[in-house]
Order: C-alpha cells, then sequence, then structure tokens
C-alpha cells in the first residue's frame, strides 16, 4: 500500500463494510443518554412548576386545606419503580455473565412489579382526597405523576420487547444469526441487525441506564410531591 | 438467474391496499372518530363547558390523539413494535426498495425521508406564507376590512405557529436527513425507522394545525400565552397538539442526528474534519433534544388546564400565567436557535465551494455555533422584560443577551474573512448566501435595541420586534434554505434547477423582503403593536407598502415554486455529479445518490475544505479490498 | 465531475487590500456615524413627554450610532470582496489562496466584539438603574427614580379590552381616561382582570404587562402638558387591536380640577366597584367580600 496515511492503513474494510458489531449498542447507549437529558428537561419543566407556584402561592390556592399527598401510596410506587429498575440492573449483569436464564427471570420480576406500580399509581390518584382542580400544588402532582405514569410505561414496553426477544431466542447460542431478516440491495444487506442476542445486550445496556434513571427522577417526585 | 421474468404487476387497487399514506389517512380519519366517541362515551356531557356545544375538550384531545395513532398504523408505523413485542426478530430497515411507492409512506432510506421532509415542509411553508398574505390583506386599511377579529387572529397564530413549528426542522428535516449520513461517511441514520416517525408525526402536527379552522382558530398566536389559552375555544387544542407532537418530532430528530454524528463517524473523520454542517446540525440538535421537552412539558400543563381542569396558569386557583411565560420562552429562545444555527451553518458550509477557498478560521466558527448553542440557555427572561417578572434580574439577561452577539460574531468574521482574496462565484446559492450577511446583520443590530432595556421598553411586543425576527429568520433561515435547495436539490433528484429563475427568484425575493420588513422597524418605532387588525391612520401609507411588497414577496416565492415544478417534472435536465466543482463528498458521488450511498465506505484524510491545497482526495484507498461482490 | 481546478498560487498583490479595506471602512464610519447621529437620532421614539421617554430617545441615539460603523463594516467588506474578489467571467476556475486562519485578526475580532457588548450592557444597566427607564419592573422594584415615595400613584387595570384607571390618593376614583399633571413622579401600577395586557403609552415611554394577579410597577416623572396614545401590546383576545385610548398630562390645576370632577360621578358607583387593591384576583372556591366577582374565564 503506497498511501503514507496512517489512518487509511489502519482500517479494517471487513470489519467496516460490514458495520461493526459494536454500533448498534454504541448508538443505543447515545440514545438512552439523550433520551435521559429530553426527560430531565421534561421534567425540570415540573419541579419548576412545583417550586415556583409554590413560592407564589397566588391567591393562596397553593394548597388549600385537606390537600396533601399521601406518603404511603407514594412510598409504595417508588419503591415498585426502584425495585424494577435494581432487577433491570441485575438482569444486566446476568446477562453480561452469559447467565441469560437468570436474566430472564429477573427480567420477568422486573416488568411485573413495574407494572404493580403503575396499578398502584392509578389507585393512588383515587385514594388522595383531592382531584386536580384544588389548587396549585393538586396541578402540579396530578401532571406530574400523570407524566411520570406515561414514561414509566413506555420504558416497561421497551423492557418488555427486549424480554419477549430473549424469550424467543432463549435456544439461540450465541452469535448464531436466526433467519429471517429484511433483504433488499446488496450493499446494504449487511447492514441490519443480524444477531438478535448482541440487541438484546446492547438495548439492556441503554435500557438499564434508562430504567435507573427514570427511577431516579422517580425518587426525586417521591421527595418533592410526597416528603416535602 | 441472469433470465429474470418481469413481475407480474398487480391491479391498481391492490397496490393501494397495503401500509401507506392512504391507509394512513384512513385510519387516521377512522381514529379520530374512535377517539371522538370514546371520550364521549367515557365522561360524557359532564366537562362541557359550552352548555350549546357538543363536545368537551377530553374529546377534543381524544379525538385528535387517536387520529395520529390511527395515522401512524395506517402508515405501518406500529408493526415493528408490535413484532419486537411479541418477540420477533429485530431490524432497521422497511420498504427501502420500491419506486414512487416509498415516498408515500414508511420509509427507512434517509434519502427518501430527507426528500419527503423537502417536500412535506415546503407544503407547509407555503401554507404559512399564505396565511401572511391574507394578514397583510387585512392590514391594507387600517379599520376594519375582510377579516373578523378571531379569523384574523387565527391568520396570525397560524402563520406563527406553522413556521416555527414548521421550519424549526427546515433544515434538519430535508437536509440534514439526507446529507449528514453521507457527508460522515456512513449509509444509514442511527435509527432509520424513527427518523421516518419524525417526518410522518410533523405531517400530522399540521394537518391537525390546519384543520383548527374548524374548531373555531385560536386566538392567541404562536405564543399561546395563559390564561387566554386557557378561555380559547377548541381550535386551541389544535394548536396545542400541534406543538407538542411537532416538540416530539424535533426531539426525536435531535436525538437521531446526535447519535449518528457521535457514533456513525467513517475512519479518519475527526471532530475538527466534520463538514462544518455537520458542526451546525449538532448544535442544532442538542438544542432540539433538550429545548422541545420543556415544550412538550408546558403544552401538557396547558392541555391539562384545558381538559382536566388544573390550574397551572389560573392566578385564581394558585397558579401563574408568569408559570407558562418562563417555560415557554425557556422553550423559545433556544427555539429561536434552533431556527437560526442551520442557516450560520449552511453559510459557512457554502461560501468555501463559491468563493474558492477554505474555510477561514474553522475552529472559530465551531466555537461560534457551540457557544451560540450554550448561550440560548441563558437569556430567555428578555422576552419578559417588561412582564414585571424578576425585575432585578433584567441587567443579568441584558448581558447574557448581548453576549450571545460574540459568537455570532465568529460566524460573521470567519464568513467574511473566507470571502476575502476569494474567486467569488454568483451563483443562485451563493447570493442567498450572501443575502444572510446582509439579512441577518440587520436583524443582530434590531437585536441590540430589543436586547437594551431602555430601548426594549419601546420596542418590545412593537412591529419593531416583529421586523427584527422576520430579519433573523427569514433572513437568516428561509434565505439559507433557499440557498441549500438550489445547491443540493440538483444532488438530491439528479435534475437541475433553471438558474435564470432562480436568479429573478432570488432578486424579487431579496429586493421585496428588504421592502416588506424594512419599514416594518419603522411601523414599530411609530407604536403599532404585533398581532392587531386595527392601526392608527397616520402609519396606513406604510402598512399598504408593505402589504404590497409582501405580495410581490409573494409572487417571488410563486417563481421558486415554477422553477422547481418546471426544472423537476417537465424539463429533468440532468445535473452533473458535481456542478459547483465542490470538494464535499456528497459531490464525489453520483447525481441522485445511489440507495447504498457508497461502494466502499470512504476513508477521510482531511476536512472538505481544502480549495487550493491540491486535488480532491481519494476516498476509498485503492488498495481496499474488493468485498462481497 | 467539472475539471479540476488549477492549483493556487498566492497571488503576489500589488495592493494591500486589507489596508485599504480598513481605510474605507474608517472614512466611511466617521461620516455616517455623526450623520445618523443629527439627522436619525432626532426622529428616533418614543417623544419626550417623560424623563424616562427623553432617556429612552438618547438611548436609542446610541445604539444607533454604535449599530453604524457595525453596519458599513459588513457593508463595506462585501462591497469590497465583490469588486476586487470576484471570479472573471468565464474563466477557468482557479481556487484561491488557501489561507485557513490568522491568529491576529481572530484575536482583535473577539477582543473588539467583547469590548463592545460589555459597554453596551454596561451602558444600558446603568441607563435602566437610573430611574427604571418606564419599564414594568414587577411588585418589588429595583430601579426607583430619587422622591418616588411620595409620587402620585395611578393603577392601571387591563381587562378584556379596555383600559381603565383608578387614583388612590383620590378615593379609589376609576375613570376610563388616564390624566396625569405635568412636572410629577407618577407611580403606575399594572393589574389584570383577565389574561395578560400590555400597557404602552407610547409618548410616555411606559410599557408594563398587566398579569391578573401580579401588580407590576412601572415609574415616570412627566413633563409638559399633551396627549399620548395608550394601545395593548399583549395579544389578548379577539379585540386586541381595538383596546387603545388616548391620555394627556394636564397642568397640575386642571387635574385637580379634573380629579374632582371623577370624584363627583364616581361617588354614584362606588359601591358597585370593589374598593381599591393592589390586585384583583380572588379564590375561586371562596367568595370573599373584598374581591371583584371573579369574571368567567371560560366561554370564549
Amino acid at each position: 500500500m503506497a498511501s503514507a496515511d496512517v489512518t487509511q492503513e489502519s482500517v479494517g474494510y471487513e470489519i467496516l463494510e460490514g458495520e461493526p458489531p459494536e454500533l448498534l449498542g454504541r448508538n443505543l447507549v447515545a440514545a438512552g443518554h439523550l433520551l435521559a437529558g429530553a426527560t430531565a428537561f421534561f421534567f425540570v419543566a415540573f419541579v419548576f412548576a412545583y417550586f415556583y407556584l409554590r413560592s407564589l402561592n397566588s391567591a393562596g390556592m397553593w394548597k388549600p386545606k385537606g390537600v396533601d399527598s399521601s406518603v404511603g401510596w407514594g412510598t409504595a410506587i417508588v419503591a415498585c419503580y426502584l425495585l424494577s429498575a435494581l432487577l433491570v440492573r441485575l438482569g444486566l449483569a446476568d446477562h453480561l455473565a452469559l447467565r441469560r436464564d437468570q436474566w430472564r427471570l429477573k427480567g420477568l420480576a422486573a416488568l411485573l412489579i413495574g407494572i404493580v406500580g403503575l396499578v398502584l399509581q392509578v389507585i393512588g390518584w383515587t385514594q388522595q382526597g383531592f382531584g386536580p382542580a384544588d389548587g396549585g400544588f393538586a396541578s402540579v402532582y396530578f401532571g406530574w405523576t400523570a407524566f411520570l405514569f406515561l414514561f414509566v410505561l413506555a420504558t416497561l414496553l421497551w423492557l418488555e420487547m427486549t424480554l419477549a426477544t430473549s424469550l424467543r431466542y432463549r435456544k439461540i447460542p450465541t452469535g448464531a444469526p436466526p433467519p429471517g431478516h429484511a433483504a433488499g440491495d446488496r450493499h446494504r444487506e449487511r447492514h441490519d441487525i443480524r444477531d438478535p442476542l448482541s440487541l438484546v445486550r446492547a438495548e439492556l445496556v441503554a435500557l438499564s441506564f434508562y430504567w435507573t434513571f427514570l427511577a431516579g427522577i422517580a425518587v426525586l417526585t417521591w421527595i418533592v410531591l410526597y416528603l416535602i | 438467474m441472469t433470465a429474470v421474468t418481469a413481475p407480474l404487476r398487480p391491479p391498481i387497487w391492490r397496490r393501494l391496499v397495503g401500509f401507506n399514506l392512504l391507509t394512513g389517512i384512513v385510519l387516521g380519519i377512522g381514529g379520530w372518530y374512535v377517539g371522538w366517541f370514546g371520550a364521549h362515551a367515557v365522561v360524557g356531557p359532564s366537562l362541557d363547558y359550552f352548555g350549546d356545544v357538543d363536545y368537551n375538550e377530553l374529546s377534543v384531545f381524544m379525538a385528535y390523539i387517536g387520529g395520529v395513532v390511527g395515522f401512524l398504523i395506517g402508515l405501518g408505523f406500529l408493526n415493528y413494535p408490535a413484532r419486537r413485542l411479541l418477540g420477533y426478530p429485530p431490524s432497521l430497515r422497511e420498504k427501502e426498495t420500491g419506486g414512487w411507492a416509498r415516498y408515500f409512506g414508511l420509509c427507512t432510506d434517509h434519502k427518501v425521508v430527507g426528500i419527503q421532509y423537502l417536500w412535506g415542509i415546503g407544503l407547509f411553508f407555503f401554507i404559512g406564507g399564505l396565511n401572511a398574505m391574507l394578514i397583510r390583506f387585512e392590514l391594507l386599511r387600517p379599520t376594519h376590512q375582510v377579516f373578523s377579529g378571531g379569523t384574523y387572529l387565527t391568520l396570525v397564530g397560524m402563520h406563527g405557529t406553522m413556521m416555527m413549528g414548521m421550519m424549526s426542522s427546515g433544515i434538519l428535516g430535508p437536509f440534514a436527513n439526507y446529507l449528514v449520513p453521507i457527508m460522515i461517511g456512513a449509509r444509514r441514520m442511527a435509527f432509520p425507522r424513527v427518523e421516518a416517525l419524525t417526518f410522518w408525526l410533523l405531517m400530522a402536527a399540521g394537518a391537525i394545525l390546519t384543520t383548527t379552522i374548524f374548531f373555531g382558530g385560536f386566538p392567541t398566536g404562536w405564543t399561546g400565552y395563559e390564561p387566554l389559552n386557557v378561555q380559547a375555544a377548541a381550535g386551541m387544542d389544535c394548536y396545542i397538539l400541534f406543538f407538542a407532537l411537532a416538540g416530539i418530532s424535533m426531539t426525536l430528530l435531535g436525538l437521531n442526528m446526535i447519535a449518528t454524528i457521535v457514533t456513525m463517524r467513517a475512519p479518519g473523520l475527526t471532530w475538527m474534519r466534520l463538514p462544518i454542517f455537520v458542526w451546525g446540525v449538532l448544535s442544532t440538535a442538542s438544542l432540539m433534544v433538550l429545548a422541545a421537552p420543556v415544550l412538550i412539558a408546558v403544552l401538557s400543563m396547558s392541555a391539562l388546564d384545558r381538559a382536566a381542569q388544573t390550574t397551572f396558569f389560573s392566578a385564581s386557583g394558585g397558579g401563574s400565567n408568569y408559570l407558562y411565560e418562563n417555560l415557554f420562552w425557556v422553550f423559545g429562545h433556544p427555539e429561536v436557535y434552533i431556527l437560526a444555527l442551520p442557516g450560520f451553518a449552511i453559510v459557512l458550509e457554502l461560501l468555501p465551494v463559491f468563493a474558492r477557498k477554505p474555510l477561514w478560521g474553522y475552529r472559530l466558527a465551531v466555537a461560534g455555533l457551540l457557544g451560540v448553542t450554550l448561550l440560548s440557555w441563558m437569556v430567555w427572561q428578555h422576552h419578559l422584560f417588561v412582564s414585571g417578572i424578576n425585575g432585578d434580574l433584567r441587567p443579568f439577561y441584558m448581558l447574557s443577551t448581548e453576549l450571545i452577539s460574540i459568537p455570532t460574531g465568529f460566524t460573521f468574521i470567519c464568513g467574511l474573512m473566507t470571502l476575502w482574496r476569494g474567486q467569488i462565484r454568483f451563483t443562485v446559492p451563493m447570493l442567498f448566501c450572501l443575502a444572510w450577511f446582509f439579512n441577518f446583520l440587520l436583524g443582530g443590530l434590531s437585536g441590540v435595541f430589543l436586547s437594551d432595556v431602555p430601548s426594549d421598553v419601546t420596542t418590545h411586543g412593537s412591529f419593531f420586534s416583529m421586523a427584527h425576527f422576520h430579519y433573523t429568520i427569514m433572513g437568516g433561515l428561509v434565505f439559507t434554505f433557499f440557498a441549500a435547495i438550489y445547491y443540493w436539490v440538483p444532488k438530491m433528484t439528479g435534475w437541475q434547477l433553471n438558474e435564470t429563475l432562480g436568479k429573478i427568484h432570488f432578486w424579487t425575493m431579496f429586493v421585496f423582503f428588504n421592502s416588506t420588513f424594512a419599514p416594518l422597524f419603522a411601523i414599530g418605532f411609530l407604536n403599532q403593536p404585533r398581532r392587531v387588525n386595527v392601526y392608527a391612520h397616520t402609519l396606513q401609507f406604510l402598512n399598504d407598502w408593505v402589504s404590497v411588497s409582501a405580495f410581490c414577496l409573494g409572487t417571488s416565492m410563486l417563481i421558486f415554486l415554477f422553477n422547481l415544478v418546471w426544472s423537476l417534472a417537465f424539463v429533468k435536465k440532468p445535473a452533473l455529479a458535481n456542478p459547483w466543482a465542490s470538494r464535499s463528498i456528497e459531490f464525489q458521488l453520483p447525481s441522485p445518490v445511489p440507495v447504498h450511498n457508497f461502494d466502499r465506505i470512504p476513508v477521510f484524510s482531511s476536512d472538505p475544505y481544502g480549495y487550493g491545497e491540491g486535488p480532491v482526495p481519494q476516498w476509498v484507498p485503492a488498495g481496499a479490498p474488493a468485498g462481497r461482490d | 465531475m467539472a475539471s479540476q481546478p488549477t492549483a493556487a498560487t498566492p497571488p503576489r498583490d500589488s495592493v494591500n487590500h486589507g489596508l485599504r479595506f480598513v481605510v474605507a471602512w474608517l472614512v466611511l464610519s466617521v461620516i455616517a456615524t455623526p450623520l445618523v447621529v443629527i439627522f436619525v437620532g432626532p426622529i428616533l421614539p418614543p417623544g419626550n413627554m417623560t424623563t424616562q421617554a427623553h432617556e429612552q430617545i438618547y438611548d436609542n441615539t446610541w445604539l444607533a450610532a454604535v449599530s453604524t460603523p457595525v453596519l458599513c463594516l459588513v457593508v463595506v467588506f462585501l462591497v469590497y470582496a465583490f469588486v476586487y474578489f470576484r471570479a472573471p467571467k468565464g474563466g477557468a476556475l482557479v481556487d484561491g489562496p488557501p489561507l485557513r486562519e490568522h491568529a491576529g485578526i481572530q484575536v482583535v475580532w473577539i477582543v473588539i466584539t467583547s469590548v463592545t457588548v460589555l459597554m453596551l450592557a454596561a451602558f444600558g444597566t446603568y441607563q435602566l438603574l437610573q430611574n427604571g427607564s418606564g419599564g414594568g419592573q414587577g411588585p418589588s422594584p429595583v430601579a426607583v427614580p430619587a422622591g418616588a415615595s411620595h409620587n402620585l400613584a395611578v393603577q392601571v387595570i387591563g381587562q378584556q379590552w379596555e383600559w381603565t384607571f383608578r387614583y388612590p390618593s383620590f378615593g379609589g376614583v376609576e375613570t376610563h381616561e388616564l390624566v396625569l399633571p405635568q412636572h410629577t413622579s407618577v407611580t403606575l401600577h399594572v393589574t389584570s382582570l383577565d389574561v395578560v395586557h400590555s400597557f404602552w403609552a407610547y409618548q410616555l415611554g411606559v410599557k408594563a404587562d398587566a398579569n391578573p394577579g401580579t401588580d407590576n410597577v412601572a415609574y415616570v416623572q412627566t413633563r409638559g402638558p399633551g396627549t399620548f396614545q395608550i394601545r395593548c401590546a399583549e395579544l389578548c383576545g379577539l379585540f386586541h387591536g381595538y383596546m387603545f385610548s388616548t391620555g394627556r398630562v394636564v397642568s397640575a390645576t386642571q387635574f385637580q380640577s379634573w380629579a374632582k370632577t371623577q370624584e363627583a360621578i364616581y361617588k354614584t358607583i362606588a359601591k358597585y366597584v370593589p374598593p381599591y387593591a393592589k390586585t384583583y384576583i380572588c379564590p375561586a372556591a371562596g367568595t370573599s367580600p373584598t374581591c371583584s366577582p371573579q369574571p368567567t374565564l371560560r366561554g370564549g
């Protein structure tokens, strides 16, 4: 090779053309972080609303008499979210250690506990003794928890997808590509996901990060909406 | 193997059945009614504030959400998640082959999405422009002329909202989607299906905003200030849904862009070799990812106030209109730079090509883009100088707002110095870029008046500020949007645009743009507030002048439209691979770019600005292995 | 593909383009800036009816003066480049010299823009803190002009779609016309009953948003007599465009007699009007007798 350029010499075209296998993981991790950033800014709006309306207390309607959230319900809900996120973390460790059967169990448990958290949240709304129209705090409370509910729901759907892929391919040993993929342009054939197990791992890394982050937001919710 | 028999073409009705735009529209309408009657069945008339009107806010929201979901189902967006929920194999690609049909549905080819964006955004850009023409028609007379007050305000609001929401993706949608993977040497975006989703969400949003006219329109302008917002009729819900969906689309678009640029650059493409356009996309995308969620959140609060009786923004219920104003502008000011930054990037990207010189001060230009990105988060309260909020913080916001002209100045010096001692060719894209200097300069200098609190007391909320942001956004973004069209559309479609018509378009647009908006500075200085349909008789001459100029400006747009349709649909003169003798990588590929972009993944050894520094580098080294074919 | 452009050989210019450009810019700026100050300055808004308005003209003139050389810089640069660096028509494609950066120019540019910007911010802050510049400052103003404590207080109330005014020192009389005595310090308390409005008294140099539940304070020191225009500068709904009126600055004696007349008219309706308060928003649930009847928000 005549070229003196170092970058040109060090290219492994075999890897390059087939899209490096870790690219999917890098993409998903990047997306997980960006999604976390977007989520943070979404909830920052509610945190701001909480402290802003609280400090203004306009017309004395921040927290009229009888409006207070129930710490018990809040603790139960947030504990479910946290536990679910923790289980996904542990499941990720299992998957990385090639204990895929244990990851599937933990993933299933995480999904169920997450759903329990959502159900508790729905019941919790009916048990608060105040409605969304009862002043500033009530507005922030219902708006914030409703959207946290939606975010958790979406995350659990993501968890379910990862889990479902794991379950369907539970018998395939690592590395063996399964049949049945989209095909088309011959140049791009190799730019598709060949190995769903590598996807599971990549997705788990991103998902675990994001779910932990969201659980962190749930803890913030607990502190702001229930404790103080 | 070679004897491929032609496949039997199914009858046309068979080809229309399937996951495509038509199905999307049908299911969208179906979903709309499901949501509508579903919400009615659940809540009944108990939330009916209007008494004699048979809808409530909840049913309007649910109807549109049902409509969007049905639309996405019809386009086939839910097939993949549904398959994934059942554990079927994941895939990154869908429907990348298939002629014209792929433009009317979900397609994961980034080049198809780019072209879809170009036409889709173009459509709504023209609807928004038409609104502007009607506004100027009403303002021909100082008193009531044609439209009722409500219709007038709806036109004002639709114009502003349409332009803001759509043109936020005006460069990133068509051009970044198309070009960024090519410029960084990739064959796809990081998340191709998400990429397609951003486009169709935006189209659904645009359709929703257009239907506001069936629900009484909305009276708030694009800012949607509370508590006027909560007071308004159901057309307001369309505004909320439009902006929230556009916000989701923007968040995902930005996320996809950043992930792609960070992870998928080809070997040798270091950060300091990225085309400046990619830097501009990166900084814009970072603003999109972080600012748009704040918009979605604040509109969610509005929606709750309207549909679920919360009191985020009503002072008598423990809320505050300042909450809305703060949160809206926390989004709103980065939004302004979401609009402006791609313009900077396009100017800096194109100048080296037409001045035949390297981009001067590459690192300074990058620093400028990033500096604007960072500072744009710290200036939002300059929209609230006279609102009575945080009077003691005004000096800070005055300072931070004026500081932003320093990184903006980087863009100017880099662009100007690129021209210095160059070999300037006045092609149509170059003319639009050069006009940017003049327009954005006037926009920036008028911005100094608005950032200075004592001056802002007079100029705030007047036609002056309206002229200011039209100079920055129309003069900054739309001019570069056209520069990008004239520069890249031959590459994207493979057909040339007519240059003479392009020059006529440019000169009419430049002249009438200035003739429209420069007098508005004076009108604002002379006590005409924004968004009024009634003004002082003494200002009629100026207003008529502006209106007539605006109609001419509209005609100029028609010249462009004619050029586009004429050149692309009738003349179809094939474009050269590299009509501008550019060193950028996309121009080393055939026109239009093939589906797989590159036969070989390129390897970068320099930035694309090495004019006067020797021949264009070989992107694929001669010794590269033959690969699998 | 277009033919490869000829490799550049940096031309040995016989002329010093840099020097010529700087001289041209300086000459033009030196001529243009005084012209702008002398001819444009006096026609800049908003007027001389109050000290604040006068100061705003001063401010606007300064900003216009600073803007002029900047405008000249870019325009002269562009024109110069168009004239001298234009590629010859029909000639072969030639590359320019590959100049990539120049540390000196960058540093000078950054320093000049930074200094300009900091000076502008300092100037604006100084001007603002002197007397508030007529802008709404919220319930706890920071830029209070001297002697503001014994001001004439006037409340400006925005509602859909008209302005009314109350004078607490005249028994809270509410009028449809804003009348101010000349050579007086006035404190304007701007508030709203429904949505956000913006009180823009053009010739007074006042703009202050009217927010429901907020007392937005602005100061002016009136000068000679005259009339001024009032408009609403924040979109407030259907008849936003019609929300304007005219006010007057009159002599002290005229003001006193006007106020007396208004008080007499007001006496007959006073019992229907809520007592003077900083704001007129009361809790939706409670019905405090001191509150005005809550305008219903729904029904637009």
